[in-house]
């Protein structure tokens, strides 16, 4: 093992770590700040993934598009057809409370994810759609891996400072209301219904456009990628163990799930050789153990959220 | 925190020392869905090539005597796991070449954005999409199992030769079920048949009586079948046995699987006839099974040959090759173009002394001859199959 | 199409796959009832419930029904050990940390399934049951068994919760925590009562579903989501809803197929949540807003 194969692999990991951190951020502006279950993830991801590669790739007969636009158009398309699909879904769902919301959401990914994986003129069903461009997918293999890097890290910066800004705003204040006393907002006179939409689509924005930078990693999106537990579950594990309610602590949480659930893979595979498959077994059976000892010792995550921001976790929130 | 931490890094702290002596070896990958959705089909694949593995090592080893060593990697039927695992086999294992993933997705996934990138040779096994051709792959990317539309074009000709005029079909509704269907169907209703049927199902579901009836309600007594035979392909393959929707069942390659035969008896399924891929002209598919039965696989098993196929055909390149990562490709369309001395599944020693010679080889594999196309793809050849005691046997070759 | 068919190939059979959600769905609205939260690992638990079983009668030569009830004890007991291994801790911390570490739970047990029974497809009795016809409609003697099971079961549950003084305390426990600590029932001893029942019916739905289909290990994973829009569309909190909801999903997704895409089967049971949801926002019978 030679350092340099294992900084090329630090490097395909923060990429996808800075991917699923837009997932997370998303998740947190809905769950951590605002206290909306969403369990649809993979449903605005899957939306902004396509979106973007409808937009980007090539011309192809037999289905939708593909319009050869540029990429970045691609992107703010995936945050805007996300935001789109999140606006009707909000304002069906958001009336739901907590478990409620949470089975509503995970039905409609399940249905778009249908939607995806049957429809052949829309997003050519099952095999998915290929050639969409990558930016700098030219170069060598070292160099294309580290533009993108910088390009995503770059995004979630962008994105990042824009949810810390908005958090820190009287908004952010506001949603904090809603989320742990939402009669008190109300009878302050605050639009509750309206403030938790608002936030229900900036965080399904931000989900859509972490589907898009990942259809663009790979140059191809396929119905495989949008799995309720790669997509959705797994986006939920990070969020709670790093810390919900910070946002660091929610791209530290999706850093920690991906070291744990990769890293895991390296620990299993020094099983002798005869039990090479079983010790795929072993390796979830490792993952779910970790998760329980993180849980165990930091039940808050791992950067809770800051002192003063929350009242006293009272026993009906959740 | 702290105590997490500390764990953590003494764990991979660990991971590394124990993970550095092996760089003698010569280190392939072996992808493929351990975990995930296609769970039940993934060990057969992975034992069958690390059979490969394990005759190339029996035989002498590879290059100068060198162990041949297969890194299983986990790639969950999931892009997101396939690039994980193929950035792993690349980048930290170090691997020449790549057996897998197994998934179309993970397949079209891990080599966009990592194979195809790094140079590293993939051979899937089982990636049936037809995008997989379409790559931009600087030829790297090539695959043992043959393309749906030729088999399902084969299967239709073959069941109107039958006399089968009318029909019902079932696929799963995946790469693999829907690519099938639809070269079927065109080719089917091309030459005259009738399709009274034609639906989709997602896998994994308990119930499909209802999918079932409404397949019957066309009047067909003739079911064709695209699914996998351990997967819900089973499933479905009960439910219209026990409720008599079918007379006739007609599977796939996914379908010729030892479960069917296991659950449901022999003695049920002696309508049952199923296409799968076999090698021309040659013993090779026999030498194949009595070398899998002995270590106690099961040579049936879906894509179990075209998984083997791979392994010793990637293991041939990297002799022919001498060991450079850059040349396996171009080796692996010389090991097996159709001319030079034929190469029998797991004739290692022989392989490895003609290679020594400067002799051109041929293998020809226990899934067929795999004589790679330009797009990396094989044609296919088939037989159809129907049960015979507690196995499979030839009925007839089909074109 | 005539009445019959309709009767022989959608109706029972969604009323078959219907009692096994309804299983499952009754175990799901017990945990969110008394604990509060959704508890992910529940497929996963029916799972190792169905290969015990199996364990059972590959061992003990046994046939399925007699093995059903040594599964029972066994996955009710794995339930309790679950609970006090990796929930107990959690319970005075937002239950959204529990839904998490029942998560990391599914994974162990699906783990543990796939390490010790191997991940092939498997069944309990090798070959085909062909129905039997009574006056026109076909059913198997298993699929009968498997309703009459559930609808046991579930009667004898609700004896248990209306009746017993543990049953009562359960109730209590649900409809008002801090009113039931303070009138004397045993928190704890609640909690291991609610892992054993779920547990059994746990087990109970994995056998039934191993019984009347196949064996696999994410046999379990791949039903929790129709379970979970069955409590959810039933009413949270109630056992009879739970069974309805189980009976209508099951009804609707093989119904589904005489007018959607068969491909779109899987939707069914969302897109009437949804609706139901809609219209009625605490499920069929009024469930708990939680």
């Amino acid at each position: 093992m030679e350092w340099i194969g294992l900084a090329n692999y630090a490097v395909f990991m923060a990429i996808f770590i800075c991917i699923y951190a837009l997932l997370s951020l998303g998740l947190n502006i809905q769950w951590g700040f605002t206290g909306l279950f969403n369990a649809g993830i993979a449903g605005f991801f899957a939306v902004g993934a396509y979106t973007s590669a409808i937009l980007t790739s090539p011309a192809v007969e037999g289905r939708l598009g593909g319009f050869d636009l540029p990429v970045p158009v691609g992107w703010i398309g995936a945050m805007l057809a996300a935001a789109l699909i999140a606006w009707p879904i909000g304002k069906i769902c958001l009336r739901f409370r907590s478990d409620y919301l949470a089975i509503a959401t995970i039905g409609v990914a399940e249905i778009i994810r249908l939607v995806i994986k049957s429809e052949d003129w829309l997003t050519n069903s099952a095999r998915g759609i290929t050639d969409i461009p990558r930016p700098f997918g030219d170069l060598p293999y070292v160099y294309s891996q580290l533009a993108y890097l910088a390009i995503v890290a770059g995004v979630l910066l962008v994105a990042y400072l824009m949810v810390e800004r908005q958090i820190a705003a009287p908004w952010g204040r506001m949603m904090r209301a809603i989320r742990d006393n939402e009669d008190a907002a109300r009878a302050m006179g605050k639009d509750v219904p309206f403030r938790r939409l608002e936030a229900f689509i900036f965080g399904s924005a931000l989900m859509g456009l972490g589907g898009a930078l990942f259809a663009h990693f790979n140059r191809t999106i396929t119905p495989e990628a949008i799995d309720p537990m790669i997509a959705t579950f797994l986006v939920w594990i990070m969020l709670i163990l790093g810390g919900s309610g910070n946002n660091r602590g929610a791209i530290l949480g999706v850093a920690v799930v991906w070291i744990i659930w990769s890293m895991s893979e390296i620990v299993t595979d020094q099983l002798p050789h005869e039990y090479a498959v079983k010790a795929k077994y072993m390796r979830v059976f490792l993952i779910g153990l970790m998760l329980q000892l993180v849980l165990r010792f930091r039940p808050e995550g791992l950067l809770p959220e800051p002192q003063g921001t929350r009242e006293e976790v009272s026993e009906k929130s959740k | 925190m702290n105590k997490f931490r500390t764990a953590l890094a003494a764990t991979l702290l660990g991971a590394t020392a124990m993970a550095a002596p092996a760089q003698a070896d010569v280190k392939i990958g072996l992808l493929g869905g351990v975990s995930g959705p296609i769970a039940a089909m993934a060990p057969a694949m992975i034992d069958s090539a690390r059979l490969a593995v394990q005759q190339v090592n029996d035989n002498g080893g590879i290059l100068d005597g060198e162990q041949l060593v297969a890194v299983v990697g986990d790639s969950a039927c999931n892009p997101q796991n396939g690039t994980d695992a193929a950035t792993k086999a690349v980048n930290i294992e170090n691997v020449i070449g790549i057996v897998g993933p197994h998934c179309s997705g993970a397949v079209l996934a891990a080599t966009n954005s990592v194979t195809i990138p790094a140079g590293v040779t993939v051979i899937t096994p089982s990636g049936t999409s037809p995008e997989i051709s379409g790559l931009n792959d600087n030829d790297t990317v090539f695959r043992t199992v043959p393309s749906d539309d030729f088999q399902g074009r084969a299967l239709a000709r073959t069941l109107l030769l039958r006399g089968t005029a009318k029909v019902a079909v079932a696929y799963l509704n995946n790469d693999y079920g829907k690519g099938l269907a639809e070269a079927f169907r065109s080719e089917f209703e091309g030459n005259g048949g009738e399709i009274a049927g034609f639906a989709a199902h997602e896998g994994e579901k308990a119930s499909y009586r209802s999918n079932l009836a409404e397949l019957a309600s066309g009047g067909a007594d003739t079911l064709v079948i695209f699914d996998y035979g351990d997967g819900s392909g089973l499933t479905m393959l009960r439910q219209a046995l026990e409720n008599g929707f079918f007379e006739n069942f007609v599977g796939g390659d996914g379908m010729k699987s030892d479960a069917p035969i296991k659950e449901l008896g022999a003695e049920n399924l002696t309508t049952f006839l199923s296409s799968a891929p076999v090698g021309e002209k040659s013993d090779s598919l026999e030498m194949f099974s009595k070398a899998f039965a002995d270590v106690g696989g099961d040579p049936s098993a879906i894509f179990a040959t075209t998984s083997y196929d791979a392994a010793f055909m990637l293991a041939l390149a990297i002799e022919k090759a001498g060991g450079d990562k850059a040349k396996v490709s171009a080796a692996l369309r010389e090991i097996s173009n159709g001319e030079g001395e034929p190469i029998r599944a797991g004739e290692w020693a022989k392989a490895k002394e003609l290679i020594a010679a400067g002799t051109a080889i041929d293998y020809k594999g226990a899934a067929g001859d795999h004589n790679f196309d330009d797009k990396g793809d094989v044609p296919g050849t088939y037989a159809l199959f129907k049960v015979s005691g507690d196995g499979f046997e030839v009925v007839s070759e089909i074109q | 199409m005539d009445a019959l068919e309709i009767i022989n190939f959608y109706l029972v059979p969604g009323i078959v796959i219907g009692s096994i959600y309804a299983l499952g769905a009754v175990g799901i609205t017990l945990v969110f009832a008394i604990l509060r939260y959704a508890h992910l690992a529940h497929g996963d638990l029916a799972t190792l419930g169905a290969f015990l079983a199996l364990g059972a009668v590959t061992l003990g030569g046994v046939s399925p029904y007699v093995a059903l009830p040594v599964a029972m004890v066994l996955t009710a007991a794995a339930a309790v050990m679950i609970d006090k291994a990796f929930y107990a801790y959690l319970r005075e911390r937002p239950k959204i940390v529990t839904v998490m570490a029942s998560l990391g739970v599914a994974l162990m047990v699906r783990a543990v399934v796939q390490v010790v029974w191997g991940v092939d497809s498997e069944t309990y009795t090798r070959g085909i049951v062909r129905p039997d016809v009574w006056f026109g409609i076909r059913i198997r003697d298993r699929e009968l068994i498997t309703i009459l099971a559930m609808i046991g079961l579930v009667l004898a549950l609700h004896v248990f919760l209306q009746q017993s003084k543990w049953g009562k305390a359960m109730r209590a426990m649900s409809d008002n925590p801090d009113l039931a600590l303070l009138s004397g029932v045993d928190n704890k001893k609640v909690v291991m009562l609610t892992w054993i029942i779920v547990g059994g019916l746990c087990a109970a739905a994995g056998v039934f579903l191993g019984l009347n289909y196949e064996l696999k290990a994410m046999m379990g994973w791949t039903m929790l989501l129709p379970m979970f829009a069955a409590a959810i569309l039933g009413g949270v909190g109630r056992v009879e809803g739970a069974v309805l909801g189980g009976l209508i999903v099951g009804i609707a997704e093989e119904m589904s197929t005489l007018f959607l895409p068969t491909e779109y089967k899987a939707a069914t049971a969302f897109a009437i949540l949804l609706l139901m949801l809609l219209v009625r926002p605490t499920g069929l019978l009024k469930g708990k807003v939680l």
